[in-house]
């Protein structure tokens, strides 16, 4: 326990003394840009605007913090060799995994709050109700589809040995995690047996990001309080997580320094 | 006496690092050696005879292609093992955001030292390799040899049983020459065994009870630094015989 808080404290220093927190920066910048831009229109309309937005922005930058986070990382693990020096301690290959992994949730968790915070503000300086319970579940659920994606990466960052290669894996991720159920979809309406096979695979595979996505029940009153519709996305993402983390931990600890 | 090495018919070969990777570069070949507690070992060898990957294959860190490393009486896959070694790798590089102090904490953590000694031992060590003065500077603003002290430092943090380090003394000054030299001494006089290669030879001279030479993978000679100091007069006198020996084998 004492070693995978030690290696999560790192990551989690290590985002912020590279200043991954500039991603933040970068957020309030384009949100208060963006709720000045658009005071042209109707208060009520321009309030449902912000939030849209600013809930976009908030998963985006949350995903954008995760590959700033990997990046770092791998760059300092492949080019530098830190490694070594820490895999020959008494720590177990699968701890300094699990700890690398809380870390890394603990970077994402850490801005989305603080992002969140920016987009209140905003929306009490335009008018709205920042203590929208909305505002605070769809962040909730912004963290859960990163929360995936972050094991996914990890599990990339031990098959993969380029610091690149890894990042575009990753990306691609995360655009394929937004499609695969659209592209499930048509599959099933028109394809033939071979695409539908290929379709599920990849259905079953990469995330299905779109489990998360609150963009269109935010505006409809009781969807997002669903607790069946909780459940089932908490559930799916421990799964994935836990099947990301067992693998890259196999994968790991099968590894040569 | 009891080994606190046993190595048995250990293989490594590895995969070169061609695009299809079907070629093969000899690491190690079928090395059988055995270490006992108390002992400073010194193993010499020219630039790629296998040194590196000897003590990676002993440490964990490469996987054997056959054979067997016993450490401590155990496998290096027990952490409880590895709680007793100290390792110096051969370039020591750090979490690059962290300062001085902030590196050995984390090594502490890892290594479970008890919560209370812990501040006071990190303070100890860092005195040992004169690093004390630089503590609040961060890893970006060390210089080479300062890093590779601090390498020493996290390698003697637990007062480990079993020492390895690979070439200790590299982009040390003349003083660090000593100073390693001393720590070497000094962890060993309280029973420690040190198992470490290196090619300044006026140092192993000084500093080891039992030698060995590795040459192409092949442990080509082990024996007890006096006999060899007695048959060949100097450590470099000695070393260039069995290499040119190991040449015409
Ligand atoms: N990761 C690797 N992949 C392929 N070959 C390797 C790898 N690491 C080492 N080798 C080869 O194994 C042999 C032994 O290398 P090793 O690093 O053990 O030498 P060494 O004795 O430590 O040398 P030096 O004195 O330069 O440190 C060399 O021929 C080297 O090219
Ligand atoms: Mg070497």
């Amino acid at each position: 326990m004492r070693r995978i808080a030690a290696v999560a404290e790192y990551i989690f220093k290590q985002s912020f003394r590279n200043k991954i927190l500039n991603v933040l920066i970068l957020f309030a910048v384009f949100a208060i840009g963006f709720s000045l831009a658009i005071s042209e229109l109707a208060r009520e309309a321009e309030v449902k605007m912000v939030v849209d937005f600013g809930l976009f922005a908030i998963s985006l930058f949350a995903f954008l913090t995760i590959v700033l986070s990997m990046t770092v990382q791998l760059f300092e693990e492949t080019e530098l060799k830190t490694l070594t020096l820490i895999i020959v301690k008494p720590i177990k290959r699968y701890e300094y995994i699990l700890g690398k992994y809380l870390g890394m949730m603990m970077t994402v968790l850490m801005n989305i709050l603080i992002m969140l915070v920016i987009l209140m503000l905003i929306v009490k300086f335009r008018g709205g109700e920042p203590w929208d319970i909305k505002l605070i579940e769809a962040s909730m659920y912004s963290f859960l589809s990163v929360a995936i994606l972050a094991s996914a990466a990890m599990f990339l960052s031990v098959v993969t040995t380029s610091v690149p290669g890894c990042i575009i894996f990753l990306i691609s991720i995360y655009a394929m995690g937004h499609l695969t159920i659209h592209l499930k979809n048509l599959a099933d309406k028109t394809g033939g047996a071979v695409v539908k096979a290929a379709v599920d695979l990849i259905y079953y595979v990469v995330p299905n990001l779109e489990l998360f996505n609150m963009k269109d029940k935010i505006n409809s009153s009781q969807a997002l309080f669903d607790l069946n519709y909780l459940g089932l996305v908490l559930g799916y993402t421990s799964l994935y997580i836990i099947v990301m983390l067992v693998l890259t931990s196999i994968i790991f600890s099968r590894k040569e320094f | 006496m009891e080994n606190v090495i046993e190595i048995k018919g250990l293989t490594k070969i590895y995969k070169a690092l061609d695009f299809w990777k079907n070629d093969r570069v000899v690491g190690v070949k079928n090395i059988d050696l055995s270490v006992e507690k108390g002992e400073v070992f010194g193993l010499l060898g020219l630039n790629g005879a296998g040194k590196t990957t000897l003590m990676k294959l002993m440490l964990g860190l490469l996987k054997p292609t056959a054979g067997d490393v016993k450490i401590l009486g155990k496998s290096i896959d027990d952490i409880e093992v590895r709680a007793k070694i100290g390792y110096l790798s051969e370039l020591p590089y750090f979490p690059k955001y962290l300062k001085v102090r902030e590196v050995m904490d984390y090594f502490a953590e890892l290594l479970g030292l008890p919560q209370r000694s812990k501040k006071a031992r990190i303070e100890e060590v860092l005195e040992i390799v004169r690093l004390g003065a630089k503590s609040d500077t961060s890893i970006k603003g060390l210089s080479k040899g300062m890093q590779s002290r601090l390498g020493l430092a996290q390698a003697i943090l637990n007062d480990p049983d079993l020492l390895f380090m690979d070439e200790p003394m590299s982009g040390l000054d003349p003083l660090g020459y000593k100073e390693t030299r001393d720590i070497i001494i000094d962890l060993n006089k309280r029973g420690k065994t040190i198992f470490f290669n290196s090619h300044i030879l006026s140092e192993v001279e000084k500093i080891c009870h039992r030698v060995a030479v590795i040459h192409k993978g092949f442990l080509i000679d082990v024996q007890p630094m006096k006999t060899a100091m007695k048959k060949f007069g100097s450590m470099e006198k000695y070393f260039v015989a069995k290499i040119k020996a190991g040449d015409k084998a």
